[in-house]
């Protein structure tokens, strides 16, 4: 088969944009690892379970303040804040999740919403806790052990931790595809099919839910972590509604019925919005109506056009 | 002996509307029992009530001799009982082999298993082949659900019931939607495979009087809400009762 | 505690117009915040250029309005254009209206900028003051609230005394019967859209001269409109009303005695309302 071939292409492709392609394309993939695990995370939700959040950003965020507030204390070593972020995701999900995942579609969506946008008013009006709207800022995390001092910035984000973070990535698409082709992941979608078939059939479509939730939302909050790194500073715009809807937005771009589709939405959104951005400030209307043409012309997504006999059903 | 599914006195009410108005019945292991009624008569809500996917207003339903009244669809599949339904209920974006994975896996208790890899699970993919097979649905494995023919969607629906090999089936209008001269094929198919894998007793609601009284070892005649009659398919032919409300004019 | 009833009644507008659209067609807005901002920029514009122009400044409150109405022309092609997801999933249209806002936001920038629109302080207390029990409350807030008052009057006459209404009504109960008995479910539709929208640019108008208009206001609004529509029940019109006021009320409450609860309390009344009565206090019974 010529897909694991074109995956190992990409994957290299990727891997040496900071070599050939320069610093400027390096740091403007850094964003594609962080959300390309946050997105991997919100498509188990709505690709495979049929839920459509539009609070996945809380848990962006969620894992961002943890990178936070961990290295601000001197905390640096990265897999240590990688695995609070993930714990920190899990313990905010649970209870969460099990009160969204009592409702579907249009519920589930607002309380999602409601979720997230209590999270950044908290994030917002907890100064002393949070930072407020200033935001916390991140220092830079040891990578296994090292701290690459002798790299200045640049040096340091477009080597070292462009490296780990793509690993970072590969781990977590390895993880969530093993994920989505296990039992588990077959009677979540059987739930989204027919949640009443799927329980008169034995199946807990409940209970996979929260799971996928919690599993979504750890991949959300290592994304975060992953996200804030390069920018220094964690903000609490990356709670807001519109940010859930923006990854909302990548996933449907990439196409959802794909497992790799997401991974497609998050590079080419990021790529786009720097074109776009460097010709007018006025990105929003152009993402708007490329939304609008995909919905209404494109619901499968790019995927859906490169790939149309590889989508799940 | 105690009996394998049993309802007493169950009354399900929508405000002042009694849809089953003190209904009892009992399924004993072995037997092939047929519920008719017209429309209206409260049969599926009965079916709904038993497969736990309705909670009764009153009276209790007991499964094996245990109380399982409001339990709830998943646990009482666990249990060994499961149902087909009447507007068939399928999987639509999933396959036939994906449909009855999912059955399977649930009745491994692999449901939460989150790193295994499907495809690699042989024991799985076996107990679906064989499934398949007894419903005649091995051609068509990799066939998404939605794109077969109706007739097939109702077998996969019972298909995907009884690969959860459970001990009392419930069948809501099996061979409803299907096709007159075909309806004799697919009940024999039913009962050679409820054979096959060990039902032991089955509870269905059909109209096709033919079918009822060519299958049944009892018949449970419901009107408005309330058994009319309870017994075997020549004592029911006999009641007038029954064939005035029921039957309409007594079966060719 | 006056604040929160004028905050209810503008909140109410929008929801109404929430409400409306939902019911009839299961569509849930979120660019309803967005058709607010603009109600709301275009007032102010309006106004202002009346006011240079002129007009006589007790004179404002009606050009508000008739700002915010006319904003309603923008419900007929909008429909038209959701129009194409009705028969899909549900998440195909939230998505199409969030692309509206994503839109909508940047209109909003091109046309008026970044910096925050408002009138004068003038302008607000053109109909001065008046003393309620121990504070005294600008005129123009009763103003509001009476005009909204009126408005829920005038809805709920709509709907169960016109035959406009009826079918609306009936339209909600079950899509497909009122199609069946000859309804033009195509005109109902685009209608009730407009009227949607127009509720929501009123309502966006009618807040201006309290508040400035400013970028996020739409899409800050959304999530109050969404713990009213979740509180009052989806698609009741008394849900919108009651749900407005318990979210006023509580927002002004709030405010007094601790000012950082202000959206947590809110959400701790939608969670509870959402575990004790998921279907909102007032829901329908049909789908």
């Amino acid at each position: 088969m010529t897909r694991p071939l074109l995956l190992a292409a990409a994957a290299l492709a990727v891997a040496l944009v900071p070599v050939v392609a320069g610093p400027y394309y390096a740091t403007l993939m850094l964003p594609f690892f962080g959300y390309g695990l946050a997105l991997l995370g919100l498509n188990l939700l709505f690709g495979y379970a049929g839920l459509l959040s539009f609070g996945h950003a809380l848990f962006v965020a969620l894992g961002a303040y943890v990178a936070a507030a961990l290295t601000g204390r001197g905390v640096l070593a990265f897999e240590a804040i990688l695995a609070a972020a993930a714990a920190a995701a899990a313990l905010v999900a649970l209870p969460t999740g099990a009160l969204c995942v009592r409702y579907v579609k249009i519920y589930f969506g607002m309380l999602t919403l409601a979720f997230g946008m209590l999270f950044y008013s908290f994030l917002l009006k907890f100064y002393p806790l949070t930072g407020g709207d200033e935001g916390m800022p991140v220092r830079r995390p040891r990578l296994l052990g090292q701290a690459f001092a002798d790299l200045d910035k640049i040096g340091f984000l477009t080597g070292p931790f462009y490296y780990y973070a793509l690993a970072l990535l590969a781990l977590g698409t390895l993880l969530m595809w093993r994920v989505a082709h296990s039992p588990f992941g077959l009677c979540l979608r059987a739930g989204r099919e027919n949640a009443v078939k799927a329980e008169c059939v034995g199946v807990h479509v409940r209970r996979l839910r929260l799971a996928a939730f919690v599993l979504a939302a750890v991949f959300a909050a290592v994304g975060g972590a992953l996200l804030v790194v390069p920018t220094g500073l964690a903000d609490p715009l990356l709670a807001y509604w519109t940010h859930s809807g923006n990854l909302v937005f990548m996933v449907l771009l990439g196409g959802f019925a794909h497992f790799f589709g997401p991974l497609l939405g998050a590079l080419v959104f990021i790529l786009l919005q720097d074109q776009v951005m460097s010709l007018t400030p006025y990105w929003r209307v152009v993402f708007g109506t490329i939304l609008a043409v995909v919905v209404l012309f494109f619901p499968r997504g790019l995927m859906g056009m490169l790939d149309p006999r590889g989508a799940r059903a | 002996m105690t009996p394998l599914l049993e309802a007493r006195d169950v009354v399900k009410r929508y405000g002042d509307f009694r849809a089953l108005d003190g209904v009892s019945l009992r399924l004993a292991p072995g037997e092939f029992v047929s519920v008719i009624g017209p429309n209206g008569a409260g049969k599926t809500t009965l079916v709904n009530v038993l497969s736990g996917l309705l909670r009764p207003s009153a009276g209790t339903v007991r499964f094996k001799g245990r109380d399982v009244t409001g339990l709830g669809p998943i646990r009482l599949a666990r249990l060994g009982l499961v149902r087909s339904f009447q507007l068939v209920h399928v999987f639509p974006a999933l396959t036939v082999e994906e449909t009855l994975a999912v059955a399977v896996v649930s009745r491994l208790g692999r449901t939460r298993r989150l790193l295994a890899r499907l495809s690699a699970d042989a024991e799985v993919r076996r107990q679906v082949r064989e499934v398949a097979e007894l419903f005649g649905l091995a051609e068509r494995l990799g066939q998404s659900a939605r794109t077969l023919p109706q007739g097939d969607k109702k077998l996969l629906d019972v298909a995907s019931a009884f690969a959860l090999h459970p001990e009392v089936i419930l069948l809501d209008e099996p061979t409803s939607g299907v096709s007159t001269r075909e309806k004799h094929a697919v009940m024999d198919v039913l009962v050679a495979a409820a054979k096959r894998i060990g039902v032991q007793a089955i509870l269905q609601v059909e109209h096709d009087l033919d079918i009822v009284f060519g299958y049944s070892d009892r018949i449970v005649a419901l009107h408005q809400g309330r058994v009319l009659a309870d017994g075997p398919p020549d004592a029911l032919r006999r009641d007038a009762q029954v064939v005035a409300a029921v039957l309409g004019r007594p079966p060719a | 505690m006056l604040g929160g009833v004028f905050h209810a009644a503008v909140l109410f507008l929008v929801a109404a117009g929430l409400q409306l659209v939902f019911g009839v067609q299961k569509i849930l807005n979120l660019a309803c915040g967005s058709f607010y901002a603009l109600g709301a920029y275009t007032g102010v514009s309006l106004v202002q250029w009346a006011l240079g122009a002129g007009l006589p400044r007790p004179a404002f409150l009606p050009v508000l309005l008739a700002a915010g109405a006319a904003l309603a022309v923008l419900g007929p092609p909008v429909e038209r254009v959701l129009r194409a997801t009705y028969e899909r999933d549900e998440s195909f249209q939230l998505l199409l209206t969030f692309a509206l806002v994503l839109i909508f936001e940047d209109v909003i920038r091109v046309v008026w900028g970044t910096a925050p629109h408002q009138l004068g302080g003038d302008v607000y207390l053109a109909y001065g003051r008046i003393p309620v029990g121990r504070v005294t409350v600008p005129v123009y807030n009763l103003l509001v609230i009476v005009a909204a008052g009126l408005i829920a009057l005038g809805m709920g006459l709509l709907l169960a005394r016109t035959r406009f209404g009826r079918i609306v009504r009936a339209a909600a109960e079950n899509r497909r019967m009122a199609a069946a008995l000859g309804v033009d479910m195509a005109r109902v539709s685009t209608r009730v859209f407009t009227l949607g929208v127009g509720l929501g640019t009123v309502g966006g108008a009618l807040v201006i001269p309290a508040t400035a208009a400013v970028n996020e206001m739409g899409i800050e609004l959304i999530v109050e409109a969404f713990a009213v529509v979740v509180i009052g029940g989806l698609g009741s019109m008394r849900g919108a009303l009651v749900g407005a006021l318990i979210v006023g009320l509580l927002k002004a409450l709030a405010i007094a005695v601790y000012p950082e609860a202000e959206m947590l309390a809110i959400y701790l009344v939608v969670i509870a309302v959402l575990v004790f009565r998921p279907a909102g206090l007032f829901a329908r019974a049909a789908a």
